[in-house]
């Protein structure tokens, strides 16, 4: 599938990206508005070598890597100033609209995951990524995926239950 | 799965906040224009092990240095090896040889001698040579040479030893 850049088309596209591709890149960065720039920058380039808009986890990779690459660029140590940042983002903007506080419990609960555990869920939840998209993503294998999913949600249902 | 439906649920229940107006109308400005982000003018590609990541000449200072002095502590142990004797021998190995002086090479040998020692005389007669008016007796000895030499600084000597027949007239007077 062709990418014919008209201004209809990849505002459908990311119209209907846009809030998990945020979200997605929210998990490496403390405030919305780097998540937007990171968006930004990798769509741009995911859009420009008319890569197949179907192929998501190529996308979900590009919008990885440039996060990455911010974090390197910024501290040259992306892998662990990532790590810090999502340690301390607790303290940051929430990533959700809540309707209750159950819902903020929520979310919290998700906020104090691992990373590894974290950015799977927020693929496989938010993004409805198939597994073997997100080990693409990843570059990890499809069944390491499935096994981070469901250590996330083991580790939230345990958390969550236990903050209610 | 199962155990974890009820929790999916509340999760999808979960609304991810929407992206800002103004970056659709970034993106949108992005996509018109050149590319313009720091990353895209500098060639950088985001690569997360996933895509083809560009290579950017840039020069390793570290292994650079790092190379330069492995060079130099190569030479300078090549250098020390060179200056080490070639072999090492051990505590038993060192201890003196007995002396022997060099025998030093030189010809300097001096004619010490020669004998004659003659095995056989043999008289074979009157004979007359042609052309001449008298008879000659002819006699053939059978003799051993020695020639001997010496070389006064080192008190060797050489021997040379060799057969020869010696044929002597002898005129013989009319009476």
């Amino acid at each position: 599938m062709e990418n014919v850049v008209t201004h209809e088309d990849w505002k459908v596209c990311f119209s209907e990206l846009a809030p998990g591709l945020v979200l997605f890149a929210r998990q490496f960065v403390r405030t919305s508005a780097d998540a937007e720039d990171i968006v930004q920058d990798a769509f741009v380039r995911f859009w420009r070598k008319e890569h197949s808009i179907e192929n998501r986890g190529l996308l979900y990779a590009t919008v990885r890597s440039v996060a990455l690459d911010l974090l390197r660029r910024d501290t040259r140590r992306a892998r662990r100033e990532a790590n810090a940042a999502l340690e301390v983002e607790q303290t940051t903007a929430p990533q959700f609209d809540f309707d209750d506080s159950s819902q903020r419990e929520l979310a919290a609960a998700v906020d104090r995951l691992p990373v590894e555990q974290r950015e799977v869920l927020v693929m496989k939840i938010w993004n409805e990524l198939t597994f073997a998209e997100i080990g693409e993503a990843l570059a990890i294998s499809q069944n390491t995926a499935a096994s981070r999913y469901r250590y996330a949600l083991a580790a939230l249902k345990k958390n969550f239950v236990a903050h209610e | 799965m199962n155990d974890f439906s009820q929790l999916e649920a509340e999760l999808k229940k979960l609304r991810p906040r929407a992206a800002s107006p103004e970056l659709t109308a970034r993106i949108e400005r992005a996509l018109t224009e050149a590319p313009s982000t720091v990353a895209e003018v500098s060639g950088r590609t985001a690569t997360a092990g996933v895509l083809p990541k560009r290579r950017n000449f840039r020069v390793n200072w570290f292994g650079l240095g790092l190379g330069l002095a492995a060079a130099a502590v190569f030479l300078l142990l090549a250098r020390v090896n060179i200056d080490q004797p070639a072999k090492r021998q051990s505590v038993v190995a060192m201890t003196p040889a007995p002396f022997s002086p060099p025998i030093p090479v030189s010809d300097a040998f001096v004619p010490a001698g020669m004998t004659e020692v003659v095995y056989n005389t043999r008289d074979e007669g009157l004979h007359f040579p042609e052309g001449g008016d008298q008879p000659v007796r002819r006699m053939r000895s059978r003799k051993r040479e020695t020639l001997k030499w010496n070389n006064p600084q080192t008190g060797t000597s050489l021997r040379v030893s060799y057969p020869s027949e010696e044929v002597t007239l002898i005129p013989v007077e009319g009476q």
